[in-house]
């Protein structure tokens, strides 16, 4: 699923909210008709999961949206089908790489006690003074880690503090804290964030050192024809 | 420059760019990218222009990823040389991109800075591009 990063969304709860969503069942089926429905400001998707036939929905598009947005991406979304209430979360998203839109949403019947795997996002906080001390960058490696946990125990984002962040010492998958009843099987060793040197900055550095000894040379030279005059 | 180490054959049909970019139409590395509005080959040479005025534009701090690969050969036939006797020589090498492939990505500097940076690299292109940022809209 794509990862969805919104700098709007500013309060931080660490579990997933339940939102309500209303799905217009019996949609026209096929492209065509799929078109026109995106052309009314709807989403076509699919229901689908714990057995049941696949069900063909429509979502209002500013609805859709408002819920993710509140409810961060793995949002548990109570989805309303012609007043029956299904418990469900995004489980796909296609979109138009040109509009940036989305083109089609599958969700994925879900209970509250499931165990379920999702893509939650990695979030930095804190200011990492010993990379920018030594003129370092931070390179943000993996936005994105796979966790297995109740549906109701659902990370909104993981958060990562890089304050004691160094050069020699990335941050890795197996130093996150996930909480109680998260587990990730991502590998353990795999670098979440990184302070490195850019080849840029290392020959700027060197352009410095350099033009500092040639300043240095330059005022050497000129005290001794300074003393031999 | 960008060119293929070894190639199992080293000239090309030119071939046809219909629709959009199948794959590598979201940012994956860096914080902004440049997409792709427009079909077209872009030259090694226009690769290497795009990311150097980039990187003397950010000076330091940030960081380039460069998203397309130039694979394919491109033959021409010598100035004054009459027509026939075959194809020509393999004289450069280009990346096929289609709308909506993500060729640059910038980490690591503000978005004021990496959107000027990026600007420049766009006027190095034979394409419409557009700077993007790694938010996507619903």
């Amino acid at each position: 699923m794509d990862r969805l990063l919104r700098a709007e969304i500013t309060e931080f709860s660490p579990v997933m909210d339940e939102t309500v969503l209303v799905a217009e069942t019996g949609r026209p089926l096929g492209s065509r008709a799929s078109r026109r429905l995106r052309a009314q400001g709807k989403i076509p998707g699919v229901v689908y999961g714990h057995g049941a036939d696949p069900l063909a929905v429509a979502v209002d598009r500013h609805d859709f949206r408002t819920v993710l947005r509140s409810a961060g991406d793995n949002a548990l979304i109570d989805l309303d089908l012609d007043g029956e209430i299904h418990l469900a979360i995004v489980k796909d998203l296609q979109r138009d790489p040109l509009r940036n839109r989305v083109n089609h949403i599958d969700f994925q019947r879900i209970d509250r006690d499931e165990k379920i795997e999702v893509v939650v996002p990695i979030r930095l906080v804190g200011e990492a003074e010993e990379v920018t001390k030594q003129r370092g960058l931070i390179q943000h490696q993996l936005s994105s880690v796979p966790v297995i946990a109740p549906a109701g125990k659902l990370p909104k984002s993981i958060e990562v503090d890089i304050s004691g962040l160094t050069l020699d010492q990335p941050i890795r998958v197996g130093d996150l804290d996930l909480g109680e009843g998260v587990e990730t099987d991502a590998d353990p060793a795999s670098v979440i964030v990184v302070g490195i040197i850019t080849r840029a900055a290392l020959a700027a550095e060197e352009e410095g050192e350099e033009g500092a000894e040639a300043s240095e040379g330059a005022a050497e030279s000129s005290e001794e024809s300074g003393s031999a005059d | 420059m960008l060119m293929p180490k070894k190639v199992k054959h080293r000239k090309q049909h030119r071939g046809r760019m219909r629709g959009v970019s199948k794959g590598g139409t979201a940012i994956s590395f860096g914080d902004y990218g440049i997409q792709a509005l427009e079909p077209g080959w872009i030259t090694a040479r226009q690769i290497e222009a795009a990311r150097i005025a980039m990187t003397r534009h950010v000076k330091r701090g940030g960081k380039v990823w460069i998203q397309v690969f130039p694979d394919k050969p491109v033959t021409a036939k010598p100035a004054e040389t009459r027509m026939g006797s075959g194809k020509g020589n393999p004289e450069h090498w280009v990346a096929v991109v289609k709308p909506g492939r993500i060729m640059f990505e910038l980490g690591g500097v503000d978005e004021k800075l990496a959107r000027e940076a990026m600007e420049r690299a766009i006027q190095k292109l034979p394409i419409k591009a557009r700077f993007v940022k790694r938010e996507l809209e619903i």
